[in-house]
Formats: structure tokens, sequence, C-alpha cells
């Protein structure tokens, strides 16, 4: 890694931030708990690696997202380890467009999450294909059993899966963390890096 | 090794725009001694003890500061830029997010300060252990930090700090959740350690304060009120009731007053509980 | 054998098992998957370090069964080359099909089995120990640390707060649009409780001086023998793995 990567990881994570990253990998792997317990068919398993882009930065979040599916990894989903370039595009994606102020409109969230949702689609549809025949024992799975018995390869099959269904799931992933920090206290986002992401150059409050 | 502490003309506020949280604080605390500052939620106490740990300016980027500080031989124009480990030592008021949670006993959680100096020794156990007997914890060595009590914790907390031998000890409210055996066990510690160190540790309440500390400062909404020995703010007691709850010292007033002015047995060994004398 | 050199063979193993899993025929990929499901029970290394490490293993094994079958089934339902191989009531499963999905199935299979088995058998703590003698940055592993140590209370504090949002009668049981706002009311004091104790313990790190100057490497026993040879020999099987296998491709 280069010095300033380094330099622009350790800056993004001091303070407050290291401690926020940590709790947001493991929100990523206990959201499911909550919306298991109110019976939402969410996973949310993207949450905290949004809120780190949004609230820290890119590279925290995509430190973020790697981590959590690492840790799913080893705490009993390996199939998680593949997944982590999807979760790298995630996080340095968000970070993006949180740093550009795409967090502080309604209808930018809009555009983002779909944005998102495309290229989470794109980023996973060659893990899944290649690894595991687009066979995730989920109910998309029926999606793509369709797609392919119509004609189309295995990737692209994925592919279409990915797009009907990853957008919508992000949509509603990005409206989640901006409704939950556009009512945060200004003072405790302001310990965080990315304080300036959610507010105007020259708002005052 | 005790630092002393020089607050002159001090102020601060958040950011240009909000009021003051401290208004031209001044205060001269010798080393080697204990003061405790007293003062109600909102006083500035906290705020006063970030700046002299120099975690104000890092986390308050904003915040505007006039006055000096000096810490030993250190002076610093308004805030210091950065955190002042290990010249000062900073015990914040709850002990468990003190504990980093990153190491599996309680030894390893005081290695971790170690490690962060930069200076770990070629024997660890030489200097942690002789401080876990210290504070009465050595039984704890092995033990995982999160499983322990409120007052084993808050001392744990307090060897993660002390085992950086810091000139300067900051205690922000170090009572919160003890018991009161808890409380006598610290309040002994601290007295032990006066020589070596310079105690600075903030309370809403008198109680723990008295027998340990060699100066008093009370604040409130930012400015001091009082500034001086225990047995002089004992006799103003009156002034500070609605600064304090005093309400279990006041009507006693008289009588500490009987004894402390009679020169008696009682009296002096009044005074000395009191740490008056 | 000291941990660390414990943890340098199981890496090995697993960088042998992956390079394995790209490059050699399927049959000897699925021997080696029951080759690892033997190990877990007769390698002592190798075995789960809690009861709910060797369950998650168990577990995971079952859930490979379903999902190499499926993986196996589909493809030679919908691969409809070469001769009809069985047929599933009445539906043909074509040969090439059932060989593509074996092939993908024992691959997947193999690597997760070998990924599993290495965190089955080894403790995060001492893994993150080891990385950073290895060179991990010391914040990195303060991260994974502190994550071990919020996975343990979250559940409980999740749990806490969805009682307390009950008893004020949030509606935790009504339609999906209330459930959904009962979500918020979840997550938000979530969220902010844990910004509140980020900011508290970031402080109580700092004030620890945690990266305020160079971290000093932790004090590792180093065993007599510096040089493992078994590890050294599974990264270089390893590498005559490839070496093969990119030769055949040359070749063919």
């Amino acid at each position: 890694m280069s010095f300033s990567i380094r330099q622009r990881i350790t800056d993004e994570m001091s303070g407050a931030a290291l401690p926020f990253v940590a709790f947001c990998i493991a929100l990523n792997l206990t959201a499911g708990q909550i919306t298991a317990a109110l019976k939402i068919p969410l996973y949310l398993d993207s949450i905290g690696t949004i809120l780190v882009a949004v609230l820290v930065g890119p590279w925290s979040a995509v430190i973020c997202g790697s981590a959590a599916n690492l840790l799913a990894a080893a705490l009993g989903n390996p199939s998680m380890i593949f997944f982590i370039p999807v979760v790298v595009v995630i996080g340095a994606f968000t970070g993006f467009l949180a740093r550009r102020g795409w967090f502080r409109k309604w209808y930018l969230v809009a555009i983002g999450g779909v944005l998102q949702g495309i290229l989470a689609a794109i980023a996973s549809a060659p893990i899944s294909a290649y690894l595991f025949s687009g066979v995730m024992m989920a109910g998309t799975d029926f999606l793509v059993l369709y797609f392919r018995s119509v004609g189309n390869t295995i990737l692209n099959s994925v592919l279409y899966q990915g797009l009907t269904s990853d957008p919508a799931d992000k949509l509603v992933s990005y409206f989640i963390v901006f409704f939950l920090v556009k009512n945060l206290p200004q003072r405790l986002i302001s310990r965080l890096r990315g304080a300036s992401n959610l507010r105007a150059p020259d708002s005052t409050t | 090794m005790a630092d002393r502490i020089v607050i002159q003309s001090f102020s601060l506020q958040y950011s240009a725009t909000t009021p003051g949280v401290l208004s031209s604080v001044s205060l001269d605390i010798p080393s080697g001694t204990c003061c405790a500052i007293l003062g109600p939620t909102g006083a500035g106490k906290s705020s006063l003890l970030q700046c002299l740990a120099g975690t104000m300016q890092r986390h308050h980027p904003e915040s505007v500061a006039s006055g000096t500080i000096q810490i030993g031989e250190r002076l610093f124009e308004a805030l210091p830029s950065h955190v002042l480990f290990p010249s000062v030592g900073y015990a914040l008021q709850d002990p468990h997010v003190q504990i980093s949670g990153v190491r599996d006993t309680v030894f390893g959680e005081i290695l971790f300060t170690l490690e962060n100096t930069g200076e770990v020794p070629d024997e660890p156990a030489a200097v942690i252990l002789p401080l876990l007997r210290k504070l009465g914890i050595d039984h704890l060595a092995d033990r995982k930090p999160t499983s322990l009590s409120g007052g084993e914790t808050q001392r744990v907390a307090l060897a993660t700090i002390l085992v950086a031998q810091p000139p300067v000890l900051l205690l922000d409210e170090p009572t919160t959740a003890m018991d009161l055996a808890a409380q006598e066990k610290l309040r002994g510690i601290l007295r032990g350690m006066k020589q070596s160190t310079t105690i600075v540790l903030t309370d809403t309440q008198l109680d723990f304060a008295l027998g340990i500390c060699d100066q008093i400062v009370v604040l409130e909404q930012g400015k001091v009120l009082f500034d001086g020995t225990p047995a002089a703010f004992l006799r103003r007691l009156d002034e500070f009731h609605t600064s304090l709850p005093l309400e279990n010292w006041l009507p006693l007033r008289q009588q500490i007053l009987r004894l402390l002015d009679q020169p008696s047995r009682l009296g002096s060994r009044l005074a000395l509980t009191l740490g008056l004398k | 054998m000291s941990t660390g050199q414990s943890l340098s063979r199981k890496l090995a193993l697993v960088l042998l098992l992956w390079v394995c899993a790209f490059t050699l025929p399927w049959t000897i990929q699925a021997s080696l998957c029951v080759v690892l499901i033997i190990a877990r029970y007769a390698v002592l290394p190798l075995r789960p370090i809690t009861p709910r490490s060797a369950k998650a293993f168990s577990r995971f094994i079952l859930y490979s069964i379903a999902v190499a079958t499926f993986i196996i089934l589909l493809n030679g339902l919908l691969i409809k080359e070469g001769a009809v191989a069985a047929k599933v009531f009445g539906i043909p499963l074509h040969k090439e099909g059932l060989l593509f999905g074996a092939r993908t199935a024992s691959r997947l299979l193999l690597l997760s089995f070998s990924i599993l088995l290495f965190f089955v058998s080894t403790s995060l703590p001492d893994l993150i120990e080891h990385l950073q003698t290895k060179g991990l940055p010391p914040y990195l592993a303060l991260v994974l640390l502190l994550t071990l140590h919020f996975l343990d209370q979250l559940p409980a504090r999740i749990h806490q707060i969805f009682l307390a949002q009950q008893a004020r009668g949030a509606p935790v049981d009504s339609g999906l649009l209330s459930r959904t706002k009962a979500l918020f009311s979840i997550l938000s004091p979530l969220v902010l409780s844990s910004i509140v104790e980020s900011i508290e313990r970031g402080t109580a790190l700092e004030l620890r001086g945690f990266l305020q100057r160079p971290q000093v490497a932790r004090v590792i026993k180093r065993s007599e023998s510096e040089t493992d040879w078994l590890t050294i020999s599974l990264i270089l099987l390893a590498l005559a793995v490839l070496i093969y296998r990119i030769v055949q491709w040359l070749i063919a």
C-alpha cells in the first residue's frame, strides 16, 4: 500500500471514526437480527458500510465492508469472502457520492441508490456466475432459473437477476441511511470525518 | 516527577458564535498535590480537563480559547494542539469506555498502553504486576476486562493510565457508580500517589474530595467561585449551597467549625480525616 | 509448535487448496473435500476450537450438500448438451450439464471448506495478533478486535432497544409500513448511541496514546527453529501445482 493511501486511511480512521467503523462492521453482521424480529423482507447487510461511507469516508467504508465479509466468513458463512470485491465497490462508490454531497437531497439519494444497485449487480455477476453458477439459495434463484431457461448464459442470467433486484435493495438501504443521518445532531456528526458530506459548505446549521 | 499546573486568565468557547464555557479561569495547582474541581453539571469541569489533556482542540477544532496553560515546563498559548499523553494521564468518567476491549486479560489491557508509549520494557510483568498490587487488583490480572465489577473496572481503567507514569493525572468524576467501600479504596490509592503525581479530579459533590484534596475549586457557569483549602471552603460552606448538593454538610457545619477551632483530639482527628491539615 | 507456526501452516494449506480448486480436475477436488471433512475430526490443529464453531462447520456441510445438489441438478437441466445421463421425475438431465455442475460445485465446496476449516480451528484474536507481526497496521488490528467486542454486545443492545420500543407502543407487529417505521425507532437510537460511544472510545484510545507514535511490535516469543519446513513445503507444492497446470494449458 502506498504511503499516501495509508496516510489517507489513517487520517480518515482517527479519533471517533475507528470505533464507529468497528460498530458498523458489527451492525452489518447483526442487522439481519432486527429485520428478522420485525419480519421485514430486507437484509440490510450493507447498512453499516453505507453509514460509514456517508459519515466517515470511502476508505473506511471499503475497510468496513471487507472486514464484515471476512468476519462473516470466519463466523460460519465462508461464501461471503468471495463477495469482498462487491462490498469494495459499494463502499467506494457510496463514499464518492457522499463526498460530492449526494446525501443532502432525497432525489440524489434515489438516483445514487439505483446507480449503486446497478454497479453492485455488475460487480457480483461474474463471482456469482463463475463460482456459484448463479445459485445463492435465495428467492432470487428462480429469477436466474427463468433467465437461463429462455436461453441466456449463466453470466447474463445472473446479471439480469442482479439488475432486477439490486437497485431496489440498495435504494431502500440508501434511504434508510439518509433518514437516519438526517436526524442526527450536528455536534455528534461533526466528530466523525464526514460531517461535511451532510452539510452544504456555507451552512451554519 | 509531578508537574505544576498554572492556568492564567483562560477562557473557552466551543465556537465563535456559542456562549463561553470557561471564563477567565486562573488556577495554580502545585506539583504533588490534589486539586478537586467541584461544580454542578455544565459548570465547565470536564471542558477544563479536556483542555488540560489536549483533547479540546483535537475534537472541537472550531473552539476559541484565550489565556495560557502551563504544565510543568511546557507553556501553551490558548490550547494544546495535540493530546498530551503520556505527560498527562486522563481517566474518563465512564471506565468501561476507557477499557479498549481489544485484549483478553487485564494484564494485556494495561500492556496495550505501554505499547502505545513506544517503550515496552523487556519484562513488562515487572512493571505491570507491582502496579496492579498497588491498586489492589493483582488477582484480576488474568481476568477478562469486560467481566469486572464497576469498582474493579474503575481501578483497571486507572491502571491503564498510571502505567505510563504521567506526572499529571486527571480524573473526571471518578466515583460515578462506585459504592462507598470502593470510593474509600480509591481515596487511599490517590493519597499514596500524591507525591509523585499532581492530581486534578472533578466531582459534583464534596464527599469524595474531602480527605484527599489539598485544594478545592468551585466552578459555576465557567467561572471560579472559590479557590482555596478545604478548611477555608468548609468555613464558607453556605455560600455554595446553590452550586453544590451540600444538604448533608450544612447541618454539620457549626459542629465541624467548632471541632476545627477547638484544640481537641477529636478536632485534630477530624481535620486529619478530612484532609484539612 | 507455536501459535504463529500453526497459523502459518494453516494459511499455507488454504493457499494450496485454493490453487487446487482452480487447477485440478473436479474428481480430485471432490476427494479433497472429503479429506477436509475427515481432517476436521482427525487432525488436531484443524479441529474446531469451540462447540459453536463445530456446530457452524456441521451446519455448513449440510448446507453445502444442498447447494451442490442444486447446482448440479440445475445445470444438468439447463445445459442441454451431450447424452441424457438421468431423469428426475421425468425431466432429463444432460451429461455435459451435470459435469459442468459437478465442476462448479466441487470448486465452490473446496474453496468454502478450506476457509471455514481454517476459521473454525483458529482463534480470531490470535490470528489478528499473528497478522500484526506480519505487518497488519495497528489501526486495522484494533478495528477487527473492537468489532469482535461489539459483536458480543450488539445482539443484547438491539434486543433491549426492541423491548423498550415495544413497551412504548412502537408498531412492531402491525402492517409492513408500520413495521418499517418501527425499524427506524430501533436503528435510530442504536446508531446515535454508537456514535456517542465511539466518540468516547476514540478519545479513550487517544488518551492512551494509540497511534500517537510508532507502535511497538507485540512481543512474540519465537520458537527456536525459525524455519518451518511444513509451511514452506505447502507453499512450494501450491506453486508446483500452479506451474504444472499452466504448462498443461500451454501444451494444450
